[in-house]
């Protein structure tokens, strides 16, 4: 018969190499899992990509715009590849009381992007963070797991200089 | 899922008091909607009557007995006893408050300004502005729900920072343009992409202050799969989104209901006039039909399809060397005087299956009768592949776009509903959000096939058989057989409990090998209570084409005939006539090799004619539309603009026969006026409901032995036996494609809508051959590249779209006006082609009559673009 001879296909789209397919057996497909499985995709790719986003879509019958609705909502998605460095600002109340937005306003006039964003050449990612934990080193910077504190603004100038040419 | 936001019939009544009014109203209705019931208004702006509740502008509160603070009436359903108080002085405060706070993010300067009413007067032109400051440059001045809340609500200051979000305004789509700006959150837009259209395009987007509406990413709505369909604009209740055509036209001066002249389906649409002339069209609200909804063409496209400059709307003649504007009195004296001397074996009239029906009806009777037995045949025949006898039984089916949007389990075939019966895939969605069951049959990844519970992806050009196969199983309820169980397992129709079961057929479907076998299939189950079967084609009024005999071989009724000498098919063979008359058909790239041609249309055809005659267009005249399901709907008038050097001098097409008829001394072929051409129908066709009739109907089949006219004419059985994807045994694969050519969707009349509607233009929705990506990069096509395809030793070089939707292996293009190539899927030969060899874009806008014999362009009506 002819349906018998139809291929029902699944609605996963063609097998790609890489993480989904075994993303893609983590879970069952299910609406309900959007917010797992963004977690997952972004765990494996970094950030979630607009291919990444049409994927899931396709697979849990949902469409682009509902899945990045979704994923904007939540502030730990993010959608552009992370920088090679990630430069952490504290705004904390140590931090903050201790001129913490200088820090954040001179690292964002230097590299010309605000908190949140990466800089064009991708080397930089600038965030604001709410306290890390060692307040009486405010105002506190990171620079990946680095950690430096009591920062000025001609400190934190020297540090990216030295950053720069290491 | 989402609520269904209708109360069912049969809920139990309640009964409550209203402001110490007594109601009653059905159980699951809200307390808003009981309050409009009774009469008492109560603002609202986020909810609106087809969605689902939202709770987000707040303004709705109310205050119940006995309940605690202060609910909101949109979202609260009625109980038995209920007591609601509306206008208290708390209310009305709280409900200040909440507007300011909304208007302090809203450009609202004129609202609260004291000039407001003198500056509307005196300025009555700053508004056609790029960006809205204020309402005197909002497009939605004077037609706009929160400018009428915020006058009931009666509020004279804000009393907060103001803020202006100096977001930029999109311009870049088509159709209609956005200014978030504006934009008060509510959230209508996106609960009607997404509850209603199911497109899901819009969406909110980040939070807090930065909320944002619109699609993933910042991409356009044309790339996240938007449909054009308008229905966010028509439920937006501010200016934030506004139709580009008439933007600036203000309020309408009124509205008249009439019927979409773009499609068989039929929609109901209101048509918004200003001065004499269309503005814009709305959704009509039949629930049975389109209930509010229309797609792409009858949303956006009929103003300028009406209103384009290269509309030729003045009678022209060629003398000699020129082709001028003539009076109607001359052009119809020279048509008559030509028409008169010659044998009727040598004339062939072509008549459009968008025609109304008083069109199609004098057209066919003007030739038949007025000239003593002509050639009569439609391009409608191409859109009816399998002929008139098999279509005659596919409309004796019972067709229904109601029970489609009701159904249990549906199956659509070879149909995308993005921009080509739109209003049919939005039933299907209300069908799904009901609990139904999608099943759909399509090589292509069509926008159903992403939604459906089981989606069998037939081979390319083979969704009939796989079609007819799973109809068979249905049938059979076959335990365990395949179709039974892309069904769910239910029994389909008939015994107690058997589920209901909708069908709907793409155009496409029809031209594949097989599509006879539907049939019988199809009549079979629609002996089964509860089955509802949507065959559908492209054409507006290709069924009343057919009802009314505007086809070769068949008579008003319809009724079988021994036709003339000449047809559609003999025309193709090279069989030219000597005459041919083109009522709004142009079926050819060049002029045919005919001594006399003459054209009746809204614009000229792209090529020389001899004779031309302006016919009316859908909002120019009155008339009727026969729909799929059999409703004989009228078309309004809502254009009276003087006749002349202006606006033209364009006459109903049944007009221009029954002048023609006059010269030709046949007073019995001429009407008084369109009523008459009505009375006419019914004498001739008394099954056809001429007067109109908005029922759906049934048709009464052809009889199976109709003679044939000539065989390929009648189409003999549609495509079975011996199919073409077989015919050809090369593999697919290694350069062999199947090559799936389709009707347009955007054929009106002789035209083609992407030409005169800007809009449609850029969506480039029928330009070259879509492949799948993956093929095009194996064949090295580069992005904007073209290929070659082989077609029966003729080679045809078209751009390449490269379209994930398309399965691999396969091609899929529109076929023109001019095509000559099989309507069967067909295995060709494709590869990388020679951009130099590339046809000019397949797309064409009319133009003048070309060269140097067009040279008297006479009284200035602009043919050239
Ligand atoms: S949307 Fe309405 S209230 Fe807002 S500016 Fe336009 S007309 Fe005025
Ligand atoms: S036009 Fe239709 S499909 Fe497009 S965004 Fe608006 S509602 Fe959605
Ligand atoms: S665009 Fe219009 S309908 Fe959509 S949320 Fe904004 S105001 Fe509401
Ligand atoms: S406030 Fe900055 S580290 Fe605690
Ligand atoms: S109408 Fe009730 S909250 Fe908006």
């Amino acid at each position: 018969m002819a349906a018998a001879r139809s291929r029902l296909r699944s609605a996963a789209g063609p097998a790609a190499p890489d993480p989904w397919p075994t993303i893609m057996r983590e879970f069952e497909g299910r609406p309900a899992d959007l917010v797992p499985v963004l977690q997952r995709t972004q765990e494996a790719f970094g950030y979630l990509s607009p291919d990444s986003v049409r994927r899931v879509a396709r697979w849990l019958k949902l469409s682009e715009s509902d899945v990045f609705g979704v994923a904007t909502f939540y502030a730990q998605f993010r959608f552009s590849p992370p920088g090679r460095h990630r430069l952490r600002v504290c705004l904390g109340t140590a931090c903050h009381v201790k001129g913490g937005v200088q820090m954040l306003e001179t690292l964002e006039r230097r590299l010309a992007v605000e908190a949140g964003q990466t800089t064009p050449d991708g080397e930089y990612d600038l965030e604001r963070v709410v306290c890390l934990g060692c307040c009486a080193l405010a105002p506190v910077v990171t620079v990946d797991d680095a950690i430096y504190g009591q920062m000025s603004v001609l400190r934190l100038q020297g540090l990216l200089d030295e950053h720069a040419h290491a | 899922m989402t609520l269904e936001p209708l109360t069912r019939l049969d809920a139990p009544a309640l009964s409550l008091e209203i402001d110490h009014q007594a109601v009653s109203v059905p159980a699951g209705t809200t307390v808003l909607r009981a309050a409009e019931l009774a009469g008492v208004y109560v603002p609202s702006l986020c909810s609106h009557k087809e969605l689902s509740p939202f709770g987000g502008c707040r303004l709705c509160t109310v205050e119940i007995e006995g309940a605690r603070g202060y609910p909101l009436a949109c979202s609260t359903l009625v109980a038995d006893g209920m007591e609601v108080t509306t206008d208290t002085v708390a209310l009305r405060e709280m409900r200040q408050e909440i507007l300011r706070l909304i208007l302090s993010e809203h450009p609202s300067s004129c609202l609260l300004c004291g000039e407001s009413d003198d500056c509307r007067r005196s300025l009555s032109t700053i508004r056609k502005a790029g960006v809205s400051t204020g309402c005197r440059s909002c497009p939605n001045d004077g037609d706009c729900e929160l400018q009428q809340v915020v006058e009931r609500v009666g509020i004279s200051e804000i009393g907060y920072p103001v803020a202006y979000r100096g977001l930029e305004a999109e311009h870049d789509d088509p159709f209609y343009d956005r200014d978030y700006n504006l934009c008060i959150l509510c959230g209508r837009c996106v609960r009607m992409c997404h509850e209603v259209r199911g497109a899901s395009v819009l969406s909110f987007k980040y939070r807090g202050p930065r909320t944002l509406i619109g699609p993933a990413f910042g991409t356009s709505h044309l790339m996240a799969g938007c449909e054009f369909c308008g229905a966010c604009v028509s439920v937006c209740p501010t200016g934030t989104l506004a139709d580009k055509v008439s933007k600036w036209d203000g309020v309408p001066d009124g509205l008249e209901t009439s019927t979409c002249p773009f499609c068989s389906l039929g929609c109901r649409v209101e048509l918004a006039h200003k001065d004499g002339a269309l503005s814009s069209v709305r959704a009509g609200h039949d629930v049975e039909l389109n209930d509010g909804q229309l797609c792409v063409r009858g949303r956006f496209c009929l103003p300028e399809a009406t209103h384009h400059h290269s509309r030729a709307r003045q009678p022209m003649l060629r003398k000699g060397a020129y082709f001028r504007v003539a009076s109607w009195d001359e052009t119809l004296d020279e048509v008559a005087a030509r028409l008169s001397g010659v044998a009727p074996d040598d004339v062939l009239m072509l008549v459009s299956g968008d025609l109304a029906n008083e069109g199609l009806y004098a057209a066919q009777r003007f030739a038949r009768v007025g000239l003593d037995g002509a050639g009569v045949d439609s391009t409608a025949r191409d859109r009816l592949p399998g002929g008139p006898v098999f279509w005659s039984r596919l409309f004796a089916l019972p067709i229904s776009l109601e029970a489609l949007a009701a159904a249990d389990t549906v199956i659509v075939a070879g149909l995308d509903t993005r921009f080509s019966f739109s209003v049919a895939g939005v039933q299907v969605r209300r069908a799904l959000r009901r609990g139904g069951r999608l099943v759909v049959v399509d090589a292509r990844e069509s926008n159903l096939a992403r939604l459906a519970d089981r989606w069998l992806r037939a081979r390319p050009g083979d969704e009939a058989r796989e079609l007819a196969g799973l109809l068979a199983d249905v049938r059979a309820g076959g335990e365990g057989a395949a179709g039974a169980e892309a069904v769910g397992g239910a029994a389909v129709g008939g015994e107690a409990g058997g589920g209901t079961l909708a069908i709907v057929i793409g155009p496409r479907v029809f031209d594949c090998p097989g599509a006879g076998e539907l049939l019988p299939e199809l009549e079979a189950l629609a002996t089964r209570q509860g089955v509802s079967i949507l065959p559908l084609a492209h054409g507006a009024n290709v069924r009343g084409a057919l009802e009314l005999g505007a086809l070769a071989g068949v008579l008003p009724g319809p009724r079988p005939a021994t036709g003339g000498a000449l047809d559609l098919a003999r025309l193709r063979a090279g069989h030219l006539p000597k005459v041919l008359y083109l009522v709004g058909e142009s079926p050819f790239a060049t002029r045919p090799d005919c001594e006399l041609v003459i054209a009746q249309d809204l614009y000229l055809p792209p090529f020389e004619v001899d004779a031309f005659l302006p016919a009316a267009s859908f909002v120019e005249a009155e008339g009727t539309l026969t729909s799929i399901e059999g409703r004989v709907q009228e078309l309004r008038r809502v254009e009276h603009l003087a006749a002349g050097a202006v606006h033209g001098r364009a006459l109903p097409d049944w007009q221009i026969f029954s002048d023609l008829a006059g010269r030709l001394g046949r007073p019995d072929l001429q009407y008084g006026d369109d009523a008459a051409v009505r009375a006419a129908i019914r004498a001739e066709a008394p099954g056809f409901a001429a007067e109109g009739d908005r029922r759906r109907r049934a048709m009464t089949p052809l009889a199976a032995g109709t003679a044939p006219v000539s065989a390929a004419a009648a189409g003999g059985r549609p495509q079975d036996g011996g199919s073409s994807v077989e015919a050809d045994d090369g593999p697919v694969g290694r350069g062999r494609f199947v090559l799936v050519s389709e009707h347009s969707l955007l054929r009106h009349r002789g035209i083609d809508l992407a030409a005169v509607v800007e809009g449609l233009g850029e969506l480039h929705l029928e330009e070259g051959v879509a492949l799948n990506p993956d093929d095009l990069a194996r064949l090295g096509v580069e992005p904007g590249g073209v290929v070659t395809v082989g077609l029966g030793g003729s080679d045809l070089v078209r751009v390449a779209r490269p379209d994930s939707d398309c399965p691999r292996g396969a091609a899929y293009l529109v076929r023109d006006e001019a095509w000559v190539g099989p309507s069967r899927p067909v295995r060709v030969s494709i590869r990388a082609g020679d951009r130099s060899r590339a046809a000019r874009p397949a797309r064409r806008a009319p133009v003048a009559a070309a060269g140097p014999r067009a040279g008297d362009q006479g009284g200035g009506h602009g043919n050239d673009r």
